[in-house]
């Protein structure tokens, strides 16, 4: 561990060094580029993964966190670009387990929606990026109030919608902001994927939970099969052999000899027959629960539950799964017979038993609330800690991401926010927000509004 | 004749439902009064947001037959009042959501006609609903029920205490003023524009207005002459028909309904208020109000209020210019401002909307107005509750820490002085309620 650390110490210490000798040329450029160096002192830095600091200082560059610590304790560079942070709290960007930040602009109008394609429940090869629209409206607004990073996630009417990307909430373009394309799957059991709206004899496959079931499992069980025969072609073409014959013969190659003709469908499915990501499986009733950890593990998939408002009663059994849980919404209503907080403090609840929480605003235009219900979460028993660690390390670990985000580390993205108070307070209010290392103005179309009408 | 012998018809029926009801009481699922508790309470070691004067800390409240009796750092109260120590505790008003859906079933918009100013959202009000228990504790103590926005101009709303596990009637707010719900904008002109009819357009859904409102005036003009008629002794005079749409209409045009108008764009507000003048009545308030800010000097001129949300925006066009410095703003233009939920869920955590909005730019003060005499005041119950004040009902929430907080949680909820919930008593911490009721 030790040594990791001062491995990576002097890798910073070597980038540091090549950015300072960029910067000795470019004099001024500081504040401009991500190449320049800003300071952040005085404040109370959440590190998240080794304490709070108070009156520390923090140094980014390069986009990245180059040191942190006590004042005193860091070397303060002199090209940087000092901000006096004295009173308020330094936070590592928080990361949004679930959204549809791109996806949506005015939800009333379909024009602007590309939620989910609902024409059929099997489509793992959809995927977000295709639409996800970088210039959003929405985005600066999350961004800021501190969200910096997010799943774009499509909507859930499907049990296979399509696959999720991560996104970093600034960048020029769509290209810039996808940090991670196709990071992880989701899988819904919810009862909504039923095809059983309208009339009875409106109804198609799969109308109950029952088709819902054998239709996901003829679905693993067709690319298992897909995987068993392009594993197969992939075998015999390495032994070599045949290369020959497919020359003489070109028409032969798509006949049992060639690779098997090629599907998107299927072909989606592989990274999550392999395990290579996680498989977001949401689920809310104890039973759809039980049906569907049953069929991920029945294909070893990689598993991180989703919602599980109404699953109290399993809390114990998905602990002992070590699944990871996105916990939520816990606004959603407790049944008819349970007291008032039976939701609310589930995260609490979940937390207790071990189990990795990540939160979810499942929102798009209010994704900026995501740390209220963190907030709220610890009125109903969550300790703090694990409230703030839900919205910064869990869910950077969860997705896989951990060695960028997540937490206010040397080494990691330089996605940092400044506040004048607890993060989770809604009285509290985001004073800066830098992602990459590079300030963010706070501007957004909603504070645009604001200036134009507030004389 | 005829009319006479349906008089008598009508007359003997009641008698007999009358006379069933009281055979039936011994047997009524309905729960006895509560237990007389609300005599002589002492509220004790809190610190006290009164709402109208500042922030008590240390302070005590008497409540004296469910009203407060005294307010202060020390109150004279009888020895055996009853003690509610809330020592490190925070105590304020029960809060009051200003629009609300809840406890109405599936019958929140008769969304047949655009006008429909004879639909009694009391007729639907599912008093056993545990939305109502939900909000309660949530600190809420008092809810306008309002008709949908399907309609131009919807139904008569109801006003509840949220006294939960007590009968319907112990639920209304006795002598709470009549308000009456219009809406505007998207939502008509997509109901009835779906359907082929009229209105499907801003320009239709105003005429329909127009053209209700001409009726009514004639209603009222046929009463007038007959009534007039009747005064000066003419035996001959012929009663206008009686019809419940027009006389509701009647009402609006006299200023005996409180109206309260479902309006996001700022044109429309503007347009509704031309309307108001044009045919002599009053808005109350507007409702979710998104772009209020951006007329809030008119809207304030016009002594009309607006309830609306912190953030919620870009739903549909109409809330595409919802900003949440809507409040802000048009409280410093003079717009009396209520945060309201709308919602199942936010009705639970209205105090974490009004933190939320002191975190774009409104004092703590006026945010807790925002869900408490604000409210009350858009509702027409602000002489009765909203605040912490003596005379008023005792209405009251108490708090684990500083309420418009992320994690601050209700205690207690008292209203007129008796505990209704109580988080440290198990299941659902109700004390009036009986499973299975």
């Amino acid at each position: 561990m030790l040594r990791k650390f001062s491995l990576l110490l002097a890798f910073v210490f070597a980038l540091a060094s090549v950015s300072l000798a960029q910067t000795a040329k470019k004099p001024g450029a500081a504040s401009e580029s991500t190449s320049g160096t800003i300071v952040l002192r005085g404040g109370k830095l959440l590190t998240i993964t080794h304490g709070v600091i108070e009156n520390g200082v923090l140094v980014m560059r390069n986009g990245k966190i180059a040191s942190v610590g006590a004042a005193g304790s860091v070397t303060i560079p002199r090209d940087a670009k000092v901000i006096d942070v004295t009173g308020m709290t330094v936070y590592p960007g928080l990361i949004d387990s679930e959204t549809h930040l791109g996806l949506t602009e005015i939800s009333a109008d379909q024009m602007t929606n590309d939620l989910v394609e609902t024409s059929e429940e099997i489509m793992p090869h959809m995927h977000v990026y295709d639409a996800f629209h970088a210039e959003t409206a929405l985005i600066p607004v999350a961004r800021i109030n501190g969200i910096t990073n997010a799943i774009v996630a499509p909507a859930s009417q499907d049990t296979l919608p399509g696959q999720d990307s991560f996104i970093q909430l600034d960048g020029r373009s769509a290209e810039e902001m996808l940090m991670v394309r196709d990071i992880a799957m989701p899988l819904n059991f919810t009862g909504r994927q039923r095809r059983n709206q309208g009339q009875f004899q409106n109804y198609k496959f799969p109308s109950t939970r029952m088709g819902l079931a054998a239709q996901l499992r003829q679905t693993f069980l067709d690319a298992q099969d897909y995987d068993q025969k392009l594993a197969a072609y992939e075998k015999k073409k390495s032994s070599g052999g045949d290369d020959k014959d497919k020359d003489k013969d070109k028409d032969k190659e798509k006949g049992p000899g060639g690779p098997p003709k090629r599907d998107l469908k299927l072909e989606a499915l592989l990274p999550y027959l392999h395990g290579q990501k996680p498989v977001v499986v949401a689920a809310e009733e104890p039973n759809d629960l039980l049906t569907a950890i049953e069929l991920a593990n029945e294909f070893h998939l990689k598993v991180v539950l989703n919602h599980l408002g109404h699953s109290a009663s399993l809390l114990d059994k998905v602990a002992a799964t070590h699944f990871p849980v996105i916990v939520g919404p816990i606004y959603e209503q407790p049944k008819e017979d349970e007291r008032y907080d039976a939701v609310f403090k589930l995260p609490a609840e979940m937390a207790k038993r071990g189990i990795k929480i990540a939160f979810a605003s499942y929102d798009a235009h209010n994704s900026r609330n995501l740390p209220y219900a963190a907030g709220y979460a610890v009125g109903f028993g969550l300790p703090h800690d694990e409230a703030l660690k839900a919205i910064t390390i869990n869910p950077a670990q969860i997705w896989g991401v951990d060695d960028r985000l997540g937490s206010l580390d040397a080494g990691k993205e330089g996605n940092v926010v400044v506040a004048n108070g607890d993060p989770l307070d809604v009285k509290t209010d985001v004073k800066h927000v830098f992602i990459n290392g590079v300030e963010i103005p706070l501007v957004s179309r909603q504070t645009e509004l604001r200036d134009q009408y507030w004389k | 004749m005829v009319r006479r012998s349906t008089l008598h018809w009508v007359m003997l029926v009641v008698f007999l439902l009358a006379a069933l009801a009281v055979a039936q009481q011994p047997a009524s699922n309905e729960p006895q009064q509560p237990p007389s508790f609300h005599n002589d309470v002492v509220i004790r070691g809190g610190t006290i947001l009164t709402v109208t004067h500042g922030k008590i800390e240390n302070g005590s409240i008497y409540i004296h037959n469910g009203k407060i009796a005294a307010v202060g750092k020390t109150v004279q109260a009888p020895s055996n009042a009853t003690v509610i120590d809330a020592t490190g505790k925070w105590v304020m008003p029960g809060i009051i959501d200003s629009h609300s859906h809840i406890a109405l079933d599936e019958d929140v918009n008769e969304a047949t006609s655009p006008i429909t100013p004879h639909m009694m959202m009391k007729d639907a009000f599912d008093y056993n609903d545990k939305m109502i228990y939900r909000a309660l504790a949530g600190g809420v103590t008092t809810s306008l029920l309002l008709h949908g926005s399907a309609n131009m101009i919807g139904g008569q709303a109801v006003v509840i205490k949220h006294k939960y596990g007590l009968g319907r009637d112990d639920l209304l707010f006795p002598g709470a003023p009549q308000s009456i719900k219009f809406a505007s904008g998207e939502n008509p002109k997509r109901v009835y524009g779906q359907r082929n009819q009229l209105p499907s357009t801003r320009m239709g859904n105003f005429e329909v207005m127009r053209q209700s409102f001409v009726e009514a005036r004639e209603y009222m003009r046929e009463w007038d002459d007959y009534n007039a008629k009747v005064k000066k002794g003419d035996k001959d005079a012929k009663a206008p028909k009686r019809d419940l749409k027009l006389e509701a209409l009647a009402d609006i045009l006299r200023g005996k309904l409180l109206v309260q108008i479902h309006c996001y764009r700022a044109d429309e507000f503007l347009t509704e208020m031309a309307l108001a003048k044009e045919f002599g009545y009053k808005i109350r308030a507007f409702h979710h109000a998104l772009e209020a800010y951006k007329v809030a000097d008119k809207i304030a001129a016009n002594g009309v209020a607006i309830a609306t949300w912190p953030d919620w925006w870009g739903f549909k066009y109409e809330g595409w210019d919802g900003i949440p410095w809507n409040a802000v703003i048009s409280m410093h233009k003079g717009v009396r401002v209520a945060l309201k939920s709308d919602s199942e869920d936010v009705t639970r955590r209205l105090n974490q909307e009004a933190g939320k909005i002191i975190h774009y730019g409104v004092p703590e003060e006026e945010a807790l107005k925002m869900i408490t005499l604000n409210p009350a005041w858009i509702i027409g119950v602000d002489d009765r509750v909203g605040s912490l004040d003596v005379g008023k009902d005792a209405d009251i929430s108490i708090w684990n820490s500083y309420p418009l907080s992320s994690a601050a949680l209700v205690d207690e909820v008292l209203i007129d002085g008796d505990v209704y919930f109580d988080r440290s008593l198990p299941g659902l911490g109700l004390t009036h309620y009986k499973e299975g009721q």
